[in-house]
Order: structure tokens, then sequence, then C-alpha cells
């Protein structure tokens, strides 16, 4: 069996799949062959993808793949089962502090036209319903609601609003006029406190989470609006959410992110690339919810983090050495995109995909609610684009990133405004070359266009390298 | 970039004599405009928060406290702080102004509101020769605009509607009545101007990006069936989600003839954009 890592398709995953099997592979309960997933779940996008060929890799995209079924496992075995959308880490941090309560995103849900290939008819459902192209692809949410055949309906949906995204905020809106009740959620614009003036005392500032501040006032709203959370979810559970139980959700999030923090060191830094860009996404998205099994998310990520640390030791990896270090900001509709950086001599090396504020530690050193409010203030979307720059910026040097790839969301209101910012501040601070590109959910119309951009930005780095 | 939020930064970064550029985060665009209008303008920029959600008192609180910071801010800029009963003076001179509006609305032509709209929008100041109560434009098909603002030049679709034989009974944009508070409680104003004002203004305003929304179709069913609407011309810019979102639902729940349009980013109407009025207004006369 060949175990030196490699980019490998879907067809010949078959073949690695039953020399490790052969091998003495062993699997959780969700394991098996990838191709199952087209076969059964009609996730054809599956088909046109290259993997990392590693059973870590395997694992995980098999966690990916089958979180309905824990979901509706969840729902069988009577769970409350909470829908959080938009605040991205903070409420299944604390859904999950609870054992008969489950949380998940069905902001998720922008992901099943891609790997459907438009196969689940949600996009169709969400123009039907007057939410048409002109929306991010998360519309697609719409229709897995309404279809039910992607994720049952929550017992509790909560959304958090204000300054966080107006396509999602209308969208979610849009839902709740179907008559799914929401429970809204605040989170202010971020702001600088105040300085003192005029012989005043300053504004009181807290340390939040990514080395950002924000006045405290904000922080004891978002707190007050956070309670308002706790107490939905106690009533859904019939139990009291205490401070106890949300101290060790914290922790056991930390946990996660512990992993995922050095999983990214290695395989944003490391002189050759441990695992692809296409398993980082993922594995960075698990951080968010955790794939609707908190426990098992950790240990999917833990097996790929042993992967990492073992091909680093080693020195090897799926991707040339002299891959070109690029950043990349945004996440992408099309997982496809991913590929098409490293098939053009690309490596993914330092991501900002709008929630890095999940990729921080949670504070542990004040009282839980405090901390899950100074996490939700750190959103990169709540604050100014230049607090977002100044991130891109600071991890750009962390992990010697040579260029900067800023992958528009096409619809989403906010990215044709901060992409164009961070454009300018990157080139002005590093001086380093920047690409924009949109990606839709099915990118292969534009992507020799994608790839004639990308393919640009890696001969400019190529031709910078030169002595 | 939406049309109205550029427009807006850039009349403010321009104005001569603008002291300052005060913008709010109802919408992301507008938010980010400010963002540009402080990386790259001159005048010092606030940023205030309205909040969506409106059913907690947390967010209540947070609305005051926001207009507390915006007081402290144009302190700094010069301004003095009001006694209460000169906020109270200036909050009673709005109120009648918008009551004035009001009263004068059926003896005017749409046109003629636009304009004494826009002008109360300058400082509450009203054109002189506002009708009398009373006065009626007969014979015309009454309509409500509904959605994105209208920005200064923008007038001339009420004009268009006027000669198609039509007439705005109800100006719903967010720059229109859409965004006006209730009318001022008077015991409340002499006791406690600051809470009254936050009151009136945050608990009452029935707009697309409030979470829930519900208080913008509570408020539109009332309007509508008041002033006997016979359709609506629903105006949404691109970029702007909020509005954008709610078209199709507003014209399944509306029951009435609507027209979407799309403004341009300049003020003249496109020829496009005339010849769907007037075919819209065809189908209602």
């Amino acid at each position: 069996m060949k175990d030196s890592p490699a980019r490998i398709t879907l067809e010949e995953w078959d073949a690695r799949y039953a020399e490790l099997r052969a091998a003495g592979l062993r699997e959780p309960w969700y394991g098996g062959p990838l191709r199952r997933h087209v076969d059964e779940g009609g996730d054809y996008r599956l088909l046109r993808l290259r993997y990392d060929n590693s059973a870590a890799a395997l694992r995980l995209w098999n966690f990916l793949l089958t979180e309905e079924d824990r979901l509706r496992e969840a729902r069988r075995q009577g769970k409350k089962i909470v829908g959080a959308m938009k605040d991205l880490g903070t409420v299944p941090v604390m859904a999950y502090s609870l054992p008969n309560v489950t949380a998940f995103y069905p902001d998720g849900a922008w992901w099943i036209p891609c790997v459907m290939e438009l196969g689940s008819k949600d996009l169709e459902i969400a123009d039907s319903l007057g939410i048409d192209e002109s929306f991010c692809p998360v519309r697609a949410m719409l229709g897995a609601f309404l279809t039910e055949a992607h994720f049952p309906v929550p017992d509790l949906l909560t959304c958090n609003v204000g300054a966080t995204c107006d396509d999602f905020s209308a969208i979610a809106q849009r839902l709740n006029g179907l008559g799914f009740p929401i429970l809204w959620w605040e989170t202010p614009h971020r702001r600088k406190p105040a300085r003192a003036s005029g012989g005043g005392t300053g504004e009181d500032a807290v340390a939040l989470p990514g080395g950002l501040i924000a006045p405290r006032e904000q922080m004891d709203f978002v707190r007050s609006e956070l309670e308002r959370v706790r107490g939905a979810i106690e009533e859904l559970a019939g139990g009291g959410l205490d401070d106890a139980a949300l101290r060790d959700g914290i922790r056991v999030a930390n946990r996660m992110r512990r992993v995922l923090a050095e999983l990214r060191q290695l395989a944003y830094s490391a002189p050759v690339c441990p695992i692809p860009a296409l398993e980082m996404l993922i594995a960075e998205m698990l951080a968010l919810h955790f794939c609707s099994d908190r426990e098992e998310a950790i240990r999917v990520l833990e097996e790929l983090l042993e992967e990492a640390r073992r091909r680093v030791r080693e020195g090897v990896g799926p991707l040339r050495e002299d891959a070109v270090r690029v950043f990349w900001v945004n996440p992408v509709a099309d997982l496809r995109a991913m590929n098409i950086l490293e098939d053009c001599g690309g490596r993914v090396c330092g991501t900002e995909y709008l929630f890095s504020h999940t990729l921080d530690q949670i504070p542990e050193d004040v009282p839980p609610m405090q901390a899950l409010a100074r996490t939700a203030l750190a959103d990169p979307m709540v604050g100014p684009c230049s607090d977002r720059a100044d991130r891109i910026c600071r991890d750009i040097q962390l992990f010697g990133a040579e260029a900067v790839l800023v992958s528009r969301i096409p619809g989403a209101s906010h990215c044709a405004v901060e992409g164009a910012l961070i454009h300018e501040m990157v080139r002005e601070r590093l001086g380093l070359p920047v690409q924009e590109i949109e990606v839709p959910p099915l990118c292969d119309a534009v992507a020799p266009t994608i790839r004639t951009r990308i393919e640009a930005l890696i001969e400019t780095v190529k031709a910078r390298r030169k002595p | 970039m939406c049309p109205f939020a550029r427009a807006a930064v850039e009349t403010a970064c321009t104005e001569p004599g603008a002291a300052a550029l005060v913008a709010t985060t109802t919408c992301d665009q507008m938010r980010r405009a400010a963002e540009f209008g402080e990386a790259y303008g001159t005048l010092p920029v606030f940023l205030m928060h309205v909040p969506s959600s409106w059913e907690s008192a947390g967010a209540h609180k947070y609305y005051r406290g926001e207009l507390t910071r915006l007081g402290r801010f144009l302190r700094d800029l010069g301004g003095r702080e009001p006694s209460k009963d000169r906020l109270a003076g200036v909050m009673e001179k709005m109120d009648a102004a918008r009551r004035a509006l009001l009263d004068a609305r059926p003896g005017m032509t749409s046109s003629q509101f636009a304009v004494a709209v826009a002008a109360y929008y300058r400082g509450g100041v009203l054109p002189l020769g506002l009708p009398d109560r009373g006065g009626e434009v007969l014979n015309s098909v009454p309509l409500a605009v509904v959605g994105s603002p209208f920005f200064e030049g923008q007038a001339e679709v009420f004009g268009l509607i006027e000669r198609q034989g039509g007439r705005v009974a109800l100006d719903a944009t967010t720059s229109g009545e859409g965004s006006w508070p209730r009318p001022f409680n008077r015991r409340r104003l002499r006791e406690d101007p600051f809470d009254e004002l936050a009151d009136a203004y945050f608990g009452s305003i029935p707009d697309a990006f409030r979470r829930p929304n519900s208080l913008l179709y509570q408020w539109l069913r009332r309007e509508l069936q008041t002033r006997g609407i016979r359709g609506i011309i629903f105006r949404r810019y691109v970029w702007c989600d909020t509005w954008h979102a709610e078209a199709q639902r507003m014209k399944e729940w509306c029951g009435l003839p609507m027209l979407i349009l799309e403004p341009e980013d300049d003020a003249r109407l496109r020829a496009r954009s005339i010849s769907r009025i007037e075919a819209f207004m065809e189908v209602l006369r």
C-alpha cells in the first residue's frame, strides 16, 4: 500500500479505500467508501473534487457528509435540536453544554447546491420565494427548510442580527414570514471605546478574542441578548443551563479550537504543505458547530492533526515544496475552487473565512456568559473592515503568505465593499499581490476565468521570487 | 454599492460647511459606506448602531445609549447640551411639522408633498403655502410607494405618476412617512423628552430592517386601508437586501397590483422604468 500523501480523485479513492480496509482500517459507524455519498446521497460534486488520500481525511469527509443522519438520530433519541443561525460559533457552545440538546447551523445549507450539483432544487425554491440570485447562496437554506430533505426542522431557531449580514437577516426574515418562529438576538456594530475628552475619563473597555477591544457597554448588551438565548434553551431542554455547565462547554470548545490552531499552524506554515486546502476548509468549519457531535468532531480533528504532524516530521505532503503561499479571504460556495488553487501551483497559507473569532480561544478567566459575549463581539463581520484587514495582515505575516486571494461570494452585499477595502489595505501595508475572484455555487462555467486569475497571481509571485 | 448609500456619503463628504457625517447601521451598505467616508474623507464620522431587534428591553436601552453617545459626539464638535425645555421645544416643532404635512396632504399633488417632505428632512422647515386641511386631488388613483429611500432629484417619479392619472397617497419608503416616529405623547414630552424621543422612534418605526419586521406589515395594513390604496410601487436598489427580500412577500400579502422597480443610480428615470410605470397606471385607471 502506498502511504505517500497525494491528492486523489473519487475514483482513485475507491481503490484507496479497498487498500486501507485490507490493511486493517477501523472506522466509526459513519465510515465507508466516499462513493456511497454520490450513489445514495446524490452528492455529485464529489465526482469532481480531489481529496487528500489519508485515512484521517476519509474520516473527515464521512463525518461531514453524515451530519443529517446524526441530526435525525438525535431527534429519534428525543434530544432537542437548536438551529443556530448566523452567529457562527457562539450559540452551539451554549447548546452543547446540555446533554439533551444538540445544535447545527442551517447556514450550512449554502453548500447543498454545490455538493448536490443543483440537484436539490433548493435554489429554485428560494427563487420562487423572491429570494433570487442577487442574494448570497445561503438562500438555499429556505429550500432546505421547506423540503426538510437535508435536516429536521429545529425545535428552536435563533438568529443573530444587527451588525451581522443583511443577506442572512433578510433571508431569515423571509423564513420567519413563512411561519418558522425565530428568536432574534442582536450584536451591535463593534466600535472602539471612546477616548477621554473634556477632562472626563475614557469609556470602560474589555478585551475580546483576537486582540480586539470593545466598550464594556457593548459586551454587557450582547451578554443580555445571550441571556435571552440561554433562557430559550433552558425552556426547550426543560432544565437549567448554569454557569458550571457553560464553563464545561467552553472548555470543550476550546479543546477543539486548540487542536484546530495547531493543525492550522502546521498546514499553513510547514515548508511542505501537509494537508490540502479543501480538507483544511472543512476542518475549520467543524469548529463552528461540531457537525452535530461535539466529542466525535474533536476526535476527527485530532486524527487529522496526527496525520499532519507525521507528514511534517517526515517532510512530506501532497503538494510541491515550491507551491506559492496564498492567503485565502472568504469562504467559497464551490469547494472545487480550493482544488483549482492547488492545481495552479498554489497552496493555502492562512485563511479568513469570515469566522476567525471561532479560531480563537473563548476566555476562561471571566464568567461564561461574558466570555461568550466577548466571542460574539469579536465576529469579523460585526466590526469595521479595518479590523478584519488588520487580522488578515497579521496572519499573512505569521504564516508567511506571498499573495492574497479574495474570493467574493456572489450576491453577498458585504463582499463588494469589504473586498475592495481589504484588497487596498493589504496591498498598501504589505506590498503583496492581491487577486479577486468570484466563486458561484457551481464554478465550472467560470472555472477558466478563475484559473486564469489564479495563474496570474501565482506567476506574479514566482516572478517576485527570482533574485 | 447601493447608490443611495454612496450618494449619501459622497454628498456629506463634499458638502461645504458639513461638520461631520452621521450614519446608522440599519443596512450593511450604509455601515460600510460610512467606513469609506471615514477612511477616505476628512469629516469626523459617527456610526450609530440602531438595533434591528426591538422586542427586548435591552435593545431599547441600547438605542437610548446610542442617542446619548450621539449627543456627546455633537457636543465634542462644539454643540451644547440642550435643556429639557429646549429639547421638548424642538421635538414639538418637528411633531407639528409632521402633523401639518399629513393634514395638508389631501390637497397636495404627489410632487408637492415630496418636496415638502424633503424640506422637512432638511430641518423641520416646511415650504410656505401648504394647503389647508380638507383639500383633495380628485379623480386620481391612490397609490403607495414602498421600499428603498429616494434621494434628492428622484422626485420625477411622482410627477410621472400624476401625469398618468395617479397620486402617491402613501409614501412608505425609508425617506417618507415610513421613517416618522409616532406622534409624541404630550405628558411624557414635558416630563422626560429624551425618553419620549427614544421611545417614539425606536418603538414605532416600521422599517424592513427590523427583526421581526411585523411592525411594517401592521402599519402598512392600517395605512393601505385608511387611504384606499389601489396599487403599490415597490422600490429597491441593487444590494438593498432588506427591502428586496420583502418584495414578493408583500405582493402575496397585500393582494394589490404591485410594480417592482429597481431605481437607477442617477436621478433621472430611465425609459424602461417610465414605460413600466405608464403600463402599470394604465391597468389601474
